[in-house]
């Protein structure tokens, strides 16, 4: 079968005209957008970089990662965590049973608006968002105060939408929206000859789903939990107008310290700076190679 | 009673009637080809077999059980896909080895059994490989062994060899046909490729608009269709609007020209449609044979033959020419006979 | 009814209600400004504050300023790595991937960081701290913008386009402006929209540089009024509901062509 193929070719052709060295001149085209990247994305990481591994003169040391350990750093690392992974997790899986009901369940009628919605919806961040969730559950929030009428009392219940299950809450809204734009075309690959493979070879629906259709949806399930953890790990404007930065984020500490140096100590400022980084990088490389495998699986 | 009894199996998609009084019986160990146009029912046909499609009516049995109604996982029918729809998470021999693990047979034996398969499609060290790194051929292969492993009663291919390129679907035609045999395992082949088809079968069915056209085998189904679409739709067919001169002496008229033909034939002086195959007719002149003059429109060399176009009256017949290399092709405006014997050509019926 | 659909309406009930009901309470708490009755006060008090004006104009020219500067930065590289320096693409993506392991607040922290020291110190002026600003943006929309240029080049192949061009004696102001650029518009409309999106509603950045960005006045806006925050809450939500519109009008007829996006968290 010498005439059978099976490299995964680029799309691109092999450069005709790029010889090595192909003059200076070809190069010096790519120059300005590797020089604006190193200087606005590359630069900036890479001083905090350093700084995180220099004493106030400029000596090397371990001592900023060191002085991570201490309450109120390990609980912001904490909090962000929690609802970070909290509202991955829920946006998942809200998200996943939404995608599930418009594509394979017989919602069908609604998928373009849902996904219109979608798209709008987790991009609705910010300020704007944390105002619309004081507006519905703030203290005199419209469902606050309608489920007063009726005698239920959310605050006195012990509910903040200034705490953790608020901030949860808020993220949420632009957490599932990001999960059905992502689930929606791999549910959609699903090929319906996979079903009636497996029926022919006398599989009943739990087995397909059990050794099929979830282990194809896996990577791209795992890798969305992680882009959706990276997504409310990151963010800061809308904890931040929610609750006036009295919730301890990472995000938010970064932003007291850059505002007062509230730490009293800038290297441990850039620690923890690069610490998130480096928790966004492997979330995000995750993610990448999870949606390659994906897509690998779901082409053609 | 046939092994595969399909009793007028009729199945209507709302308003349109996809399949209509499908009536087929297949013997055990037979291969089988429904042939016809995109949208003849081909498919469906073979989608309400396998169980994905519910018939409107009718039945089908499989050595003597009625399946009609039965779920396709409880059938035993082993289906290959025009897409391989090979399960991309697993390996090739967990795919071939996937029905064995639901009917419970220990993983030990499932390897040796897929293992033994992969030996069969001839791709023994391929059993590791995942679908993405095989190519169209190969993964095809592995699909056919995956429903070959549950040693199917029946097995089904839908259009399997239409996603690949020209040289690798002989080889694997060829490769099916081989196993088939082997196995001996009765086998319904979709196809819209006659030539698939016809070397394929020990019978074709012919489908078109839902209907059967022609059951037959295919020596039968080329030189004897049964109704003008089989004729048109299998093999290259030169037809000739002629009217008949002289029923019981069976001569019609082309143009000027007169044509013997093997009676009966319709009423004098009625107009018929004259066929007669490319392959029939010879370049000159021939003692006995009906002879007809014309000029060449075209030669068209296709390597094994030659194809020569000569317009007669009213009509262009084309003659196809075993290529041998002392032949001397003619030229595009060149005055020549063609000729062919009475028992070549028919009358078509009525298209309907 | 069967069974699944049941379900399936259940969610989509629920996903519905989600969304629906915060805009809801939004919309109503802005239009009880005055008491006792549903009024646009609020919405007349927002247009008529000259802040709003201001600060939304402002957002709006750095916006502007940020898509010029992106489509002259990317859109000349992609067509010149695709045309002559294929190898190294890979690098280019890269590139565009980083934003997405920099969230803004550490971005803003590590330029102020370097560029409001000397030998730079564009911070001091006006002028350089926008075009500070502007750059930051580049970057926070560079990953979108990458990938629709780049996604929209490849659709229409540039390389054999150019030399198709130059086979029928096209000259380069030709090629670029009446070839590659008119098969480019879907792409490049679909990045200014996103731009426009990310741009106008972001806070991190724009508090931290102090510039009068819309996002910064809005967050004011919470923290001292009541109704007219949520009159401002809807008008961006309009806006990123025109923003995202406008991006499926450009994109539907172009399958393949649309990317999840992420606003300013």
């Amino acid at each position: 079968m010498a005439t059978e193929t099976v490299a995964v070719t680029e799309s691109t052709p092999p450069a005709r005209r790029a010889r090595a060295g192909a003059g200076l001149l070809t190069w010096l085209g790519v120059v300005p957008f590797f020089l604006f990247a190193l200087a606005f994305l590359v630069a900036p990481a890479s001083y905090l970089f350093i700084g995180s591994f220099q004493t106030l003169d400029g000596q090397f040391t371990l001592d900023n990662f060191r002085n991570l350990n201490q309450p109120i750093v390990v609980e912001a690392y904490k909090n962000s965590l929690q609802v970070s992974f909290a509202t991955a997790l829920g946006g998942t899986i809200f998200g996943f049973l939404l995608a599930y009901a418009v594509t394979l369940g017989r919602a069908g009628r609604v998928r373009s608006g849902l996904l219109t919605f979608s798209g709008v919806a987790s991009n609705f961040a910010g300020v704007p968002l944390a105002f619309a969730f004081i507006a519905t559950l703030g203290r005199i929030g419209l469902i606050t105060t309608m489920l007063k009428a009726v005698g239920i009392d959310l605050y006195q219940q012990g509910f903040s939408l200034y705490s953790f299950a608020g901030l949860s809450l808020t993220y949420m809204y632009f957490q599932f929206p990001l999960m059905i734009l992502i689930i929606t075309p791999a549910l959609e690959g699903l090929k319906r000859e996979w079903r009636e493979a497996a029926e022919n070879l006398g599989a009943s629906s739990g087995q397909y789903w059990r050794y099929i259709a979830f282990p194809v949806l896996l990577p791209s399930l795992l890798g969305t939990l992680i882009l959706l953890f990276a997504n409310a790990f990151g963010a800061f404007a809308t904890a931040f107008a929610l609750t006036g930065g009295t919730i301890n984020l990472v995000t938010i500490l970064i932003g007291s310290q850059m505002r007062g140096d509230v730490l009293r100590d800038p290297g441990l400022g850039y620690a923890l700076a690069v610490g998130m980084v480096a928790i966004m990088a492997v979330s995000i490389t995750a993610y990448t190679l999870l949606q390659r495998r994906s897509e690998r699986w779901l082409k053609r | 009673m046939a092994f595969l009894e399909i009793d007028q199996l009729h199945k209507q998609f709302g308003d349109l009637p996809a399949v209509s009084g499908f009536d087929v019986d297949v013997e055990q160990g037979e291969f089988l080809s429904l042939l016809g146009p995109s949208g003849c029912g081909k498919t469906t046909a073979l989608r309400m077999i396998a169980g994905f499609e519910r018939p409107t009516s009718g039945t089908i049995h499989l050595n003597g059980r009625d399946i009609t109604n039965q779920p396709p996982n409880r059938r035993h029918i082993g289906m290959v896909f025009q897409s391989y729809a090979l399960f991309p998470n697993m390996t090739v021999a967990d795919n071939v080895g996937f029905g064995l693990k639901l009917k419970g047979m220990t993983p030990a034996d499932a390897r040796r059994r897929a293992g033994e398969l992969l030996e069969l499609i001839q791709l023994p060290d391929k059993g590791g490989s995942y679908p993405y790194q095989l190519s169209g051929g190969q993964q095809q292969r592995v699909a056919l062994a995956r429903a070959l492993a549950i040693e199917p009663q029946v097995l089904l291919l839908d259009e399997p060899l239409s996603a690949l390129d020209a040289k690798i679907r002989v080889e694997l035609r060829a490769e099916i046909r081989r196993i088939q045999q082997q196995l001996h395992i009765t086998t319904l082949y979709v196809t819209h490729d006659q030539e698939e088809a016809m070397s394929l079968s020990d019978r074709v069915v012919v489908m078109n608009k839902g209907f059967i056209e022609q059951v037959g085998p295919p020596f039968e189904i080329y030189n004897y269709p049964r109704t003008a679409f089989v004729a048109h739709f299998v093999g290259q067919l030169n037809v000739m609007p002629v009217r008949v001169v002289d029923a019981a002496a069976g001569r019609v008229a082309l143009g000027e020209q007169t044509i013997i033909l093997e009676p009966p034939l319709a009423a004098n002086g009625q107009a018929v449609t004259l066929a007669v195959r490319p392959e029939e007719l010879e370049l000159g002149a021939a003692e006995g044979h009906n002879n007809l003059r014309g000029l060449v429109e075209s030669v068209n060399f296709l390597g094994s033959i030659v194809r020569v176009r000569v317009a007669v009256d009213g009509a262009t017949l084309s003659a196809d020419l075993f290529n041998e290399r002392l032949l001397t092709l003619p030229k595009a405006g060149e005055a020549v006979t063609i000729n062919f014997p009475a028992h070549a050509a028919w009358v078509l019926e009525e298209q309907g | 009814m069967k069974r699944g659909a049941f379900w399936s309406w259940l969610w989509v009930g629920l996903g519905i209600a989600y969304f629906a009901i915060p805009l809801i309470a939004t919309l109503e708490f802005s239009l009880k400004a005055e008491r006792g009755r549903y009024s646009l006060a609020a919405y007349r008090t927002v247009l008529s504050d000259p802040q709003f004006a201001s600060t939304f104009s402002f957002s709006a020219g750095i916006a502007i300023l940020t898509i010029l500067f992106s489509l002259l930065l990317i859109v000349p590289t992609v067509y010149w790595v695709h045309l002559r320096l294929p190898q190294i693409r890979p690098a280019m993506e890269f590139v565009a991937f980083l934003p997405f392991v920099l969230p803004a607040i550490v971005l803003v922290f590590g330029l102020i960081r370097i560029y409001s020291r000397p030998p730079f110190a564009l911070t001091n002026y006006v002028w350089s701290t926008n075009l500070l600003l502007v750059a930051a943006y580049m970057g926070l929309a560079l990953p979108y913008m990458y990938r629709s240029v780049d996604t929209g080049m490849r659709a229409i192949d540039v390389r054999t386009l150019t030399e198709a061009a130059q086979s029928l004696g096209a000259g380069w102001p030709t090629i670029v402006g009446r070839v590659i650029f008119p098969n480019l518009r879907t792409a490049l409309l679909s990045g200014t929209f996103l731009t426009f999106a990310i741009v106008l509603g972001e806070y991190t950045i724009a508090s931290f540089l102090a510039r009068p960005m819309f996002g910064p006045y809005l967050a004011n806006m919470v923290r001292n009024k009541a109704y007219e925050p949520a009159a401002l809450s809807i008008i961006s939500f309009a806006l990123t509901w025109a923003m995202m519109g406008g991006l499926q009008w450009v994109t539907h007829r172009t399958p393949g062509s649309t990317q999840v996006t992420t606003g300013p968290r």
